[in-house]
């Protein structure tokens, strides 16, 4: 009987080694494919039952900062439930996290504040053996909160004012693309996407979702707008570059109606003439001469004028700060009659409110344009830091030289300091406390500009030492200095402490 | 000379005391970071109980196999324990769902279980000296087997069917599993009859296609079993029951008469069975589906075929991991009654691959041992019990753990010793005395001849 003892004992043996392979199957082979299975109950509510990593507005450089989304435990359970204590405020910048997915920073670096990122593993380990509970990392903008609340109020009291116009702004640091205010509206409250019923939370997202407002709009890095004169920054710079003998004091063309090559006429605003008709470029420029960038647009070629425009980031989809950022257009123009129009802003150009910041910030920072850049550095739950922005940015492009991007500077900062500048009765040092370099746009719109013109603004300050520019659009907002230029100098006074 | 090794079984049960009272600890630090309030009392009762029986060891089977009982505690204590992790799921302030099949009282039955199984273990222990005993019992033993198979079949359906497995007989809110105990009777039964007519089994028949087939009245008693446990299976809807009791009587053939032939005909019979109740019968149908298509969306979330249990147990497992979430840390509770047939998913989820094969290993041990005792021993009956009785502990690990962790379909079992429940928990105990039992019978020398005073004397040294 031994013998067949001995064979039985070798079926005993495959029953446990079939068992055991198929353990390891399904436990280390399958484990990924089984966790990532949609509908898999487990991962769906373990992110509520550890604390999720908070986030964390360092752009005021005071202390620890400020929190602008953390994780609460829920009194009596074991459930963490989101919170933004702000509400609206950081809408745009932190988005939300809920049962159903999460967007913004939240949806953009989800792995790290959720604990899950490969790079939180070795700590995940260590607290698996401590039994302390998995944490997540916390991440630290480069958001200012006095910046972004100033940003929220002046962006919520025009809208009250002009019957709810959507408007955008974006402030950045020019030196390093920190972004330091980032702001839409109409917006959300992030709160109420952290409820734990799905019910709930379809309904409240449903509600956003139909208004017509569209508060869920990113507008300042996800809709873009004509430009109209604040692309004058960009037709000058290739005129300037083109050629080393052309000055802010050359004199350019500049008749109160420029006649197209195909026929039409192009006007200034109001018709108004413009200087003696054959004025300086930088008078051209603080009184935004439409006829006198028209016709520099004709003249320096529509390659010239696409390659500088792609040079201040237009044309690229591919900048995300982390969130993905929509590409601002100008397409090419070989047509010189509406390349007159495109070298103005009109036609088909399309910007983001954050590549109006980009164009104050190229100019702010002697002609360099650094890679705009929301996370400042993230840091594991033992304090260790899992990735870092270069404290002195990174390059994005070289739009300018520093001598041309100084030239523009000064251009610039005609405009609110000249008693002709467009921007001088919003903008000039007695009501801004400040210089303040800036260009002004207002944008027509619509079919056969029917309809109201986007009020448009950049501009860095302070002028001779830039810390920050803005960019901000008023959509139908009307004159750019009128609409726009007071929300930049609220959010300049608000981040530079002046006022 | 050989060594009793009581010394050895006192060092490992020490060994698989201390384990079980860490992963208690561990589940207390997991879910609140505090060390269980029941530390002392639970840790204490089971000590209590495991070393009362290794000082009955001691005393009725000196000789025997000293890993088995250590192993038998280990398991026990862990299940014990994850009963224990499961039953404070949500309560009491813990993370998770608290699980409505659960009570807070479940642990404390467990142990009591525990208790009474050990109890069983030296009643067997002290009762049966000698395994030829059950011989004197054979027909008895099979008949009380029979009877104890048969009768949640013939009760009504509010007497002995929990959640469609009607294998149960329900007696005022108690309730018992007598498939668990016709196991035993049965394997005592097989290897009895099986001994006295093995050599006709064995050698009377004609061979057919090289094949040695038996005589047609020999046949009778395997066509018995098999239509047994077919019964079973359309009656009590319970696959797995009877796949043990099949595989169990086969493998018992195998060993008496060492013929191939059995198994050929043994494994036939049964995957005709199969397939033929498979048709007949939705329920069994049912579970070829599930298996082999358990994420289909229409299955998951079925409302009458459902493969939401077996999903979720692998969900945990995939949870886990190599190393587990850590005992405390994992979401078990998302498993329908993960307490008892689900009880190894809910060890892969929180001990990971790691915890899961290690136990796998400990079973493996157990069966590993038994086998040594059966190879041992020179009865033929003891030889016959031991073989059947580790095969069948071998089959029903294979049976249920491979079904949840979908290598095969699953069939409802329970999961010996760790899986809730007093019946599966009390059978294991008293199988591991009878495993006991035969490895003292082998172990124990052989007494001394009385040698003449005036004959060479064998002087040993040292």
């Amino acid at each position: 009987m031994n013998r067949a003892l001995l064979r039985l004992s070798l079926a005993c043996l495959a029953m446990f080694v079939l068992l055991l392979i198929n353990v390891n199957y399904v436990q280390a082979f399958e484990s990924t494919s089984l966790t990532t299975k949609p509908g898999n109950i487990r991962i769906f509510d373990q992110q509520f039952q550890y604390q999720r990593g908070s986030i964390i507005a360092t752009g005021d450089h005071t202390g620890g900062g400020v929190k602008i989304a953390d994780s609460r435990l829920v009194k009596g359970t074991s459930t963490y439930r989101r919170y933004y204590p702000f509400g609206p405020v950081f809408a745009p910048v932190t988005g939300y996290d809920s049962i159903y997915g999460a967007t913004g920073i939240e949806g953009a670096e989800d792995k790290e504040l959720a604990g899950t990122d490969q790079r939180l593993a070795v700590h995940n380990i260590v607290s698996l053996f401590t039994g302390k509970p998995r944490l997540g990392a916390t991440v630290f903008l480069t958001i200012s909160p006095k910046a972004q609340q100033a940003a929220y109020q002046a962006l919520k009291a025009q809208s009250v004012k002009d019957n709810g116009l959507p408007s955008a702004v974006v402030a950045i640091d020019p030196s390093t693309g920190a972004i330091l205010a980032l702001a839409s509206y109409p917006t959300f409250n992030p709160n109420a996407y952290t409820t734990f019923s799905g019910t709930r939370l379809v309904k409240s997202d449903n509600r956003y979702r139909h208004e017509k407002s569209q508060p869920l709009l990113n507008r300042a890095i996800n809709a873009t707008y004509p430009p109209g004169s604040t692309f004058k920054v960009v037709t000058s710079a290739t005129w300037l570059s083109g050629n080393a003998g052309r000055s802010p004091q050359s004199t350019v063309p500049a008749p109160p109606a420029l006649k197209l090559p195909n026929g039409n006429l192009l006007h200034n605003d109001a018709g108004e003439t413009c200087g003696n008709g054959n004025p300086p470029l930088i008078q051209a420029f603080y009184v935004s001469c439409n006829t006198a960038f028209g016709s520099l647009g004709i003249k320096v070629g529509a390659r010239a004028l696409l390659n500088q425009a792609s040079l201040f980031g237009l044309n690229s989809s591919k900048l995300a700060i982390p969130l993905p950022v929509s590409a601002s257009r100008y397409p090419l123009e070989p047509d010189p009659s509406l390349r007159a129009l495109s070298a103005i802003g009109q036609l088909d150009d399309q910007v983001t409110p954050l590549q109006e910041a980009m164009f104050a910030a190229t100019i702010a920072n002697g002609g360099t344009l650094m890679t705009p850049y929301l996370v400042q550095n993230i840091q594991a739950p033992d304090l260790r830091n899992i990735q870092s922005a270069s404290p002195t940015g990174t390059v994005l492009s070289k739009p300018v030289s520093s001598q041309v991007a100084s030239e523009i500077g000064q251009m610039m900062f005609q405009v609110t300091h000249n008693q002709g500048g467009t921007a001088f009765a919003t903008a000039n040092p007695q009501v801004a406390g400040v210089d303040i370099s800036g260009k002004t746009g207002t944008a027509e719109n619509g079919v056969n500009n029917a309809g109201l013109n986007d009020a448009v603004f950049t501009c860095f300050a302070p002028s001779a030492n830039p810390k920050i520019a803005v960019g901000v659009i008023v959509q139908g907002g009307g004159f750019g200095a009128d609409a726009a230029a007071p929300i930049a100098v609220k959010i300049i006074q608000a981040y530079l402490g002046r006022k | 000379m050989p060594r009793g090794r009581r010394r050895t079984e006192f060092l490992m049960l020490a060994f698989a005391v201390a384990v079980v009272l860490f992963a208690y600890a561990s589940v207390g630090l997991g879910l609140n970071g505090k060390l269980p309030a029941g530390l002392i009392t639970y840790g204490l009762s089971y000590a209590v109980i495991v070393f009362a029986a290794h000082l009955a060891v001691r005393w009725l089977a000196p000789w025997a196999d000293p890993l088995m009982l250590p192993l038998a505690a280990l398991l026990n204590g862990l299940g014990v324990v994850m009963i224990y992790r499961l039953q404070q799921s949500g309560r009491d302030g813990n993370p998770g769902n608290a699980i409505s099949t659960m009570s807070t009282s479940t642990t404390m039955l467990q142990v009591i279980w525990s208790a009474v199984g050990v109890v069983a273990f030296v009643a067997v222990l002290a009762i049966i000296r000698e395994p030829r005993v059950l011989q004197r019992y054979t027909y008895t033993l099979g008949a009380l087997g029979l009877v104890l198979l048969a009768i949640p079949a013939l009760l009504p359906a509010s007497m002995s069917s929990v959640k469609g497995a009607k294998v149960w007989i329900i007696i005022g809110g108690f309730s018992i599993q007598p498939g668990e105990f016709a196991k035993l009777a049965l394997a005592v039964f097989f290897a009895s009859y099986l001994v006295a007519k093995r050599d006709v089994l064995a050698l009377a028949g004609r061979r057919v296609l090289g094949i040695d087939l038996p005589r047609g009245r020999d046949l009778g008693p395997v066509l018995i079993v098999w239509a047994t446990s077919l019964l079973i299976l359309v009656f009590e809807t319970d696959i797995g029951t009877s796949a043990l009791f099949f595989g169990m009587f086969v493998a018992m053939l195998y060993i008496a008469t060492q013929r191939t032939s059995w198994l050929l005909i043994g494994v036939l019979l049964f995957l005709g069975g199969t397939y033929i109740t498979s048709m007949l019968f939705g329920h069994v149908g049912e579970r070829f589906t599930i298996w082999l298509h358990p994420f289909d969306p229409q299955y998951v979330n079925g409302a009458v075929v459902s493969s939401y249990q077996l999903v979720q147990g692998l969900y945990g497992m995939g949870v886990g991991g190599i190393l587990g979430t850590g005992l405390g840390h994992g979401q078990p509770f998302f498993t329908p009654l993960v307490q008892s047939d689900f009880i190894v998913t809910a060890f892969g989820e929180e001990l990971g691959l790691t915890g899961l094969m290690a136990l796998l290993l400990i079973f493996g041990l157990i069966v590993q041992r038994g086998l040594r005792a059966a190879v041992a021993v020179r009865d033929p009956f003891a030889k016959l019990l031991a073989g059947g009785l580790s095969f069948v502990l071998a089959l029903q690990v294979f049976v249920i753990v491979g079904g949840v962790t979908r290598l095969i379909p699953l069939t409802g079992i329970t999961t010996p010793f760790l899986s809730q429940g007093g019946s599966s928990l009390i059978s294991s105990w008293v199988l591991i005395a009878l495993l006991m039992r035969i490895s003292d019978t082998a172990r124990r020398p052989a007494p001394q001849p009385i040698q003449d005073e005036g004959m060479t004397q064998v002087v040993r040294a040292g």
